[in-house]
Order: structure tokens, then C-alpha cells, then sequence
């Protein structure tokens, strides 16, 4: 492809008698897809000709010439000459949230009793489960463990379905690492507890490092 | 005479074998049997009650004498007080229960508040007495019983404040109390059936069918109790806390309710969470939605949620977020409907909710939720047309903490979605103005995001710039939509650079010119060209004092109002001619904005706008 020729010269590029269109409309016909890329040139020419200063595009043109970087002289250059506007469509598309590796896990486990370790619970499947929550501190704020041993009888375990949001973070993905008869100390991280928040009206305040001792009791 | 009548027939069905008394005689046991008692003789009926002799009389035709007797009871003041109050309690231990229960069901019935009071207070005790007669055969009839006593307790007003509650002139109150009282055996024996038969479960025995079937009986009515009076009263009063009220027999009521359902069974979280839970159906006799009717599952919930009841077997393990997922149903349930206590409880229970959850945190799947979109809509609902000040107000506040909360991506999808469906032009107004302070966060340093910056942004843009009717659009009826985005616009023409164009609106602008300041600018034109006229005419009338039929004509409650006066008339235009100086005065200073920025960035180039 042969080189284009200078149209204009310095002077008459910076007289305001030559219309920014114009250098614009050269240099998208002209220079090389990387170029115009680089240099914010892409688009609608009305468009351009509103983001870009007349002493942008002179210096677009005066470089344009000293690169060489014309239309072909790109390694990959399929690309359409005409650059259509970008599309956008009424709907955004699905940006699906990547799955961040947030780095460690906020709890820690220490084995009080063995399971069976060959029952380790999937996600989605029912698990019940007596538990002991307290803080830091040692205030205890929950449990579903009767006081007299008698009374276990006539309660039930807690039951609820692993792996799937419903209990804090900590717990889904502890549980997870249990299998069937086995006692565990969890020591969770406010940030896969309750959080900045806490749980207004209760005893569980902001930033609250959450201590559990459970059993899981069953796996279905 | 009415004495004599029935020792009469007394002594001839001593000599009688049980059960073949002739219905002859029942009638003139009890025709003569209630006239004696009404006519003041209740201690010779005593005696003829009491007499061994009699035992089997009484026992088949005794339960007659009930309403006369009950009637003597409430009066509470009548000298034969004391007889009349043995023979009931003798008739009680002696009569056939079914019988009794039917007799002293009746005597519930009232359509006066205070009789329906006073008579539950004196008959729960001997309904109870009644019932325990019947042993395992129970279930049944108190089922009825709780049926019938809830109908009567329907008919008493509900304290509006808590200084009613306090007084309780109606007696709700205390009827809530005795009602929880009566039921306190069954609930216990629900109890312990309950504990048993985990005993036996956990060794592995059956216990007997028809044991079981009895059971399950006794647990299925008290649970139909405890649904009906979530339902009523429960739902429809305002439950104070501790702190305002320390003495409430309503929330008193409320938390034994919650410990009923305990006693039968049935797990505080299972009930909550039920809607989002796939239960297995449970073979019995309710139907699932009569088993757990949304009404009063909802009102669990707020006891649970807002009120604190039974927090301490509440586990305190479940994640925020699905508390709030499964929340959702019920406060669609409680804003669906147009009762100022459902209203209040349904933003109660949405605001408790909502704060848990960390701001910025929700993702925009949820948005997928049915009921994420249909709450919305509901409380709009609430905020423009619900005729209470306050709940308008609290609508607003928990609208916007419910925006608060959605993650950027979700915010953006709201937005669209509000202003697709709300069709209201103050709610689109603030929704605008929402997204203005969204982009203004994501311009800080730092806070960039693709949605409210960029190309995602464009497109949520032209949904603002947007005049529904073109240049005809009545632009005082969607004032606050039109300001709002004229202040958006002007906004954006200052903050974001030219040379930036971080938020497209340059790129754009040349469109947004066409579609929506070009028409915006007709549209005020012609509207103050008509609003002048219309001026102008009503001077020259009020001039004349022509009398003028108008073609409408208003009526409240029957009253005609009366036609709005000249002056108010010209008052009224003379507002509209203001709002749209105002409307222009934005525009104008835009447009003088856009030249400014686009004259230093582009010498030569011709103006872009004239009005």
C-alpha cells in the first residue's frame, strides 16, 4: 500500500479553518487500527470530534506520519476498516461474579471427638446437628443442647440442608469437613459469622469471633 | 307450681330404669326444672340434684338446667348465688360430657361484647373440667371448643394504643389470658405424647395405632388453634415491648402461643422458613395450606423477628441473607393487603430484616425472586397512595434502606426495573435521583464500576432522558421526574469532564438534546402558552362575573363542593406558569453549561443548541 500523502501542514492543521472532522475522518481512513485504538480515535466521527482537542489530533497526524503506522501495517489486520459504534444492548449481559479466591478460611477446626469419617456431608444434604455457641468472652448466646441430659430426648437436633446459604458461612463450610459422630470446636471469623453488623438485639455484637462446639449427629 | 312439677317428675323416673325416660318427661324436667331457678328456688333444686335417689335423672336430663343457671352466674350479685353455683358444679361431675360440652357452647353465644366476655371468663374453667372427662377421646371436641371460642373472641374490638390495652375495657385481655389458661393441660399433654414418642422412636418400639392416631389428633387441633390466632387477634394488634408496655397480657398471649406450638412439635424455624422449605406433605388432616396458612405464618414471623418472642430457642446460626429471602414472602404477604396493622408490621418486619444484612451485599440474582419485585411494588404502593403519614414516611425510609443494601450490579437492575413498572412520577423522581448519587459514588477515585460509569450506564441514561409524551407531556404531572432529570443532566454536564467522559454523557449528549431538551423545551412553550390563555381568561371572566356552568362538578359524602373561586383558580395558574420558569431556568442554565465546556474544547465548531 502506497503512503499517503500530507494533506496539510502545520500551520494549516492548527488554523481554525480546518475542522477537526476532517483530520479525524484522515486518520481513521488512513492509519492503522492499533493506531487510532491507541490514540482514542475509534468511533462515530461526531463522537471523536466532541472527546478529542484539535491539538491531540495534530499530534496524531504529525506522529501517525513519523510511525508509519498506515492501514496494513498491523500484524493481524481483518478487522473492518469502518469501526461500527459500539452497540450497546438494552439489556446488560449476565456479568457473572467470578469466584474470588478470598484466600484462607475465616474459621479454624479442632477435633473434640472422631465421626466415622466415611460420612462427610455434600452440599444440598440434610445434616442435624447439637450445637453450643458462645463468645469470645464465654457468654454463651444459643444452644439447642437441653440442660438436664433427660430432656435430650424430647428435643431434636437442629436439621438443615449444608452447602446451601442457609446458616452463616462458617458452619457450611465446616460441616462440610465433618463426617457422621464427630464433635468439633469451630472458632469462626466475624466475616463468615454476622459481620460488621452483629445481630441487633441480641447477644451477639459487631465484629463477634464466633465459638461453636457441634455434633453432627446425622447426614442425609 | 313449677316446683311441684318437677319433684313430680323426678319421683316418677326414680322408679324408672335408666335411659327409658320418656321425652315427655325430658320437657317437663326441664321446662319446670329452669323455671324453678329462674323463679328463685335453686335451694330446693339443690337438694333435689344432690339426692342419691336422683343420680341417674340428673345425669341424662341435668345438663338442661345450664342457661338458667349461667344466667344467675354472670349476674354474680343474686342471694341464690352459691346454690346455683353447686348445682353447676354437681352437674358438671355428673352429666354425660358431650352433652355438657354442647350446652355450654351455646351459652358462648352473644352478640354484645361484654356478655361474650364475661361468659368466656366463667365458662373456659368448666369447658376445660368438660373436656378432661373425655380422656383420649378428647381431640375432637376440643377442636370445637377452640372453634367456637375463637368465633366469639373475633367479635371483641382490639386495642388501637396501649393506653386501651392497658385499660382493656373490652376484656380482650383477659380473655386472651383465660383462654391461654384453658388450653395449658392440653398443650402439656401434646408435650408429653411428644416425648414419648421420641422415647419409643429412639428404641425403636411402635407405639399402639390407635394411640397414635389420637395423638396426632390432639397435636393437628391445638396447631389449627395456635394458626387461627396468629390470624386473629394477633395479627391485628400491636404487640408493645417490655420497655413501652412491662405489663401485656396481648404479648403474654402472643409468646404462649409460640410455646404451644413448641408443645406440638412443630420447630420455630421450620415455621418461619416454611415457605422456602420443600416439606414432605404430612398425611393427616389439614391440607397443607390450612395446616399453615401464610397469614398467620406471617405474623410468626414479625413476633419472632421484630418482637424478639422466644429468642432464646430461636437458633442463632441461619445466614442473614436467607433470613431475608424467606422474609420476603411473608412481608408480601402483610403489604399486600390495606389494614394499617398488617402495613406496619409488613415494614417492621422488612426494615428488622434488612438491617442485619450489610450494606452493599446483595447480589443481583435475588432480584430473580418474585418477591423481591413484588415488594417493591407493594411498598409504592404504601408511599404514594396509603392514606397514614407515618406509613408513608416509614415506607420511604425502609425503600431506601432496601436500596442500600443491593450490591452496584443490583442497584442498576432496580433502577431499570422501577423505572419500567412504577409509573408514578414522584417514585421515579427519587429513583433518579438515586441514580445521580450512584454515579456520583462511582466518579470518586477509586469507586469506578461498569455500571453506573461507562457504557453500562448509557442505556440507564436514556431511560431517564425521556419525556413520556414526547413534547405533549403533562409536565406538571410528572414534575418531579422532569426535575429530577434535568438535575441528573446538569449534574453530569458539571462534573464529568469533556475530555473525561467517564459517564458517556457526552458522547451522548447530542441525542439526549433531541429527545429529551428539544421537546422539553416545546413542551413548556406551549404549556405556558396555554397556561397564559388560560390566565388571562379567567381575569377577564372574574372581570365580567359571569356566572359560568362548568360541566363538572365534585361531590365528597354526598356534599357537592363548591366551585373553586376566581382567585384560587388564578393562584393555581399563576403556580403552574412558576414551574415552568423553573423547568426552563434548568434547562437554560444546562445548555449554557454544555456551550462553555464545548466552546473551550471546540473552535469552530458550530453551536450546538438553540432554543
Amino acid at each position: 500500500m502506497a503512503e499517503p500523502a500530507r494533506e496539510w501542514s502545520d500551520e494549516q492543521l492548527k488554523s481554525d479553518d480546518l475542522p477537526k472532522k476532517d483530520v479525524i475522518k484522515f486518520l481513521q481512513d488512513n492509519a492503522a487500527h492499533s493506531f487510532l485504538n491507541e490514540h482514542k480515535l475509534l468511533g462515530n466521527i461526531k463522537n471523536v470530534a466532541k472527546t478529542a482537542k484539535k491539538e491531540q489530533l495534530v499530534i496524531a497526524y504529525n506522529q501517525l506520519f513519523q510511525s508509519k503506522r498506515f492501514k496494513g501495517t498491523d500484524p493481524v489486520e481483518d478487522v473492518t476498516e469502518q469501526v461500527k459504534a459500539v452497540k450497546v444492548e438494552e439489556k446488560p449481559k449476565e456479568v457473572k461474579a467470578e469466584v474470588v479466591d478470598e484466600g484462607p478460611p475465616k474459621y479454624t477446626k479442632a477435633v473434640l471427638k472422631k465421626g466415622d469419617k466415611t460420612n462427610f456431608p455434600k452440599k444440598g444434604d440434610t445434616v442435624s446437628c447439637w450445637y453450643t455457641g458462645s463468645l469470645e468472652d464465654g457468654t454463651v448466646f444459643d444452644t439447642n443442647i437441653p440442660a438436664a441430659a433427660k430432656k435430650k430426648k424430647q428435643t431434636k437436633p437442629l436439621s438443615f440442608k449444608v452447602g446451601m446459604g442457609k446458616v452463616i458461612r462458617g458452619w457450611d463450610e465446616a460441616l462440610l469437613t465433618m463426617s457422621k459422630g464427630e464433635t468439633a470446636r469451630l472458632e469462626i471469623e466475624p466475616e463468615w459469622a454476622y459481620g460488621k453488623k452483629g445481630v441487633p438485639d441480641s447477644k451477639i455484637p459487631p465484629n463477634a469471633k464466633l465459638i461453636f462446639e457441634v455434633e453432627l449427629v446425622s447426614v442425609d | 307450681m313449677a316446683l311441684e312439677q318437677l319433684s313430680d317428675v323426678v319421683q316418677r323416673c326414680q322408679a324408672l330404669p335408666d335411659d327409658s325416660y320418656s321425652s315427655e318427661d325430658h320437657d317437663v324436667f326441664t321446662v319446670a326444672g329452669r323455671s324453678c331457678i329462674e323463679e328463685g328456688h335453686s335451694p330446693q333444686v339443690l337438694s333435689i340434684v344432690l339426692d342419691e335417689k336422683n343420680q341417674s335423672v340428673v345425669r341424662s336430663m341435668g345438663w338442661n338446667l345450664l342457661p338458667p343457671l349461667v344466667q344467675v352466674l354472670l349476674r354474680k350479685d343474686d342471694k341464690h348465688l352459691p346454690q346455683c353455683l353447686a348445682i353447676f358444679n354437681h352437674l358438671l361431675e355428673t352429666c354425660g360430657p358431650k352433652e355438657l360440652l354442647i350446652g355450654l357452647l351455646e351459652l358462648l353465644e352473644h352478640d354484645d361484647a361484654d356478655r361474650i366476655a364475661e361468659s368466656l371468663h366463667l365458662l373456659l374453667n368448666p369447658l376445660q373440667k368438660v373436656l378432661l372427662r373425655l380422656g383420649g377421646r378428647k381431640a375432637s371436641s376440643l377442636g370445637m371448643t377452640l372453634s367456637s371460642v375463637l368465633d366469639q373472641l373475633a367479635k371483641l374490638p382490639v386495642p388501637d394504643t396501649k393506653e386501651q390495652e392497658e385499660d382493656d375495657v373490652f376484656s380482650l385481655g383477659r380473655c386472651c389470658a383465660d383462654l391461654a389458661r384453658f388450653v395449658g393441660p392440653f398443650a402439656q399433654e401434646a408435650r408429653l405424647n411428644q416425648s414419648s414418642a421420641n422415647q419409643l422412636r429412639n428404641s425403636h418400639k411402635t407405639a399402639g395405632e390407635q394411640e397414635e392416631g389420637a395423638e396426632d389428633e390432639l397435636r393437628t387441633e391445638l396447631l389449627k388453634f395456635c394458626m387461627k390466632t396468629l390470624s386473629h387477634p394477633l395479627l391485628d394488634v400491636q404487640i408493645w415491648d417490655p420497655d413501652t408496655l412491662p405489663l401485656s397480657p396481648l404479648r403474654t398471649f402472643a409468646a404462649e402461643i409460640l410455646d404451644i406450638l413448641g408443645a406440638v412439635g412443630e420447630s420455630l424455624p421450620g415455621l418461619v422458613f416454611h415457605p422456602l422449605l420443600k416439606k414432605k406433605e404430612v398425611p393427616g388432616f389439614l391440607e397443607e395450606e390450612v395446616r399453615y396458612p401464610k397469614n398467620s405464618l406471617a405474623c410468626l414471623a414479625h413476633l419472632v423477628f421484630v418482637h424478639h418472642l422466644a429468642a432464646d430457642t430461636f437458633p442463632s446460626v441461619f445466614s442473614p441473607v436467607f433470613c431475608l429471602r424467606c422474609n420476603m414472602e411473608h412481608i408480601s404477604i402483610l403489604l399486600s393487603r390495606t389494614e394499617t396493622s398488617r402495613l406496619q408490621k409488613g415494614l417492621e418486619l422488612y426494615e428488622k430484616s434488612l438491617v442485619r444484612v450489610e450494606d452493599g451485599s446483595l447480589p443481583a440474582d435475588l432480584l430473580e425472586i418474585k418477591t423481591f419485585l413484588t415488594v417493591p411494588q407493594n411498598l409504592v404502593k404504601v408511599m404514594t397512595i396509603c392514606p397514614k403519614h407515618d406509613l408513608r414516611t416509614k415506607g420511604l425510609k425502609v425503600f431506601q434502606l432496601s436500596i442500600d443494601k443491593f450490591n452496584t450490579e443490583a442497584k442498576y437492575r432496580f433502577f431499570q426495573y422501577m423505572l419500567r413498572t412504577s409509573s408514578h412520577s414522584g417514585v421515579e423522581g427519587y429513583i433518579i435521583k438515586n441514580i445521580k448519587n450512584q454515579i456520583d459514588a462511582a466518579l470518586q477515585p477509586g469507586n469506578g464500576n461498569i455500571w453506573f460509569e461507562g457504557v453500562h450506564l448509557l442505556p440507564l441514561l436514556r431511560k431517564v432522558f425521556s419525556l413520556p409524551d414526547g413534547p405533549e407531556t403533562d409536565l406538571l404531572q410528572y414534575l418531579d421526574r422532569v426535575m429530577e432529570s434535568l438535575n441528573l443532566l446538569r449534574y453530569l454536564v458539571i462534573r464529568d469532564k469533556i475530555t473525561e467522559n467517564q459517564t458517556g454523557v457526552w458522547t451522548e449528549l447530542y441525542k439526549i438534546e433531541d429527545t429529551f431538551m428539544k421537546p422539553l423545551r416545546v413542551g413548556v412553550n406551549m404549556s405556558r402558552a396555554h397556561y397564559e390563555r388560560e390566565l388571562q381568561d379567567t381575569r377577564e371572566k372574574k372581570k365580567k362575573n359571569t356566572k359560568e356552568d362548568s360541566v363538572l362538578s365534585v361531590s365528597v359524602g354526598g356534599e357537592k363542593l363548591p366551585k373553586m373561586t376566581s382567585e384560587s383558580q388564578i393562584q393555581a395558574l399563576h403556580s403552574a406558569l412558576h414551574t415552568f420558569d423553573m423547568i426552563e431556568s434548568v434547562l437554560v442554565r444546562i445548555e449554557e453549561l454544555v456551550e462553555v465546556k464545548d466552546g473551550l474544547e471546540t473552535a469552530g465548531e458550530p453551536q450546538l443548541l438553540r432554543a
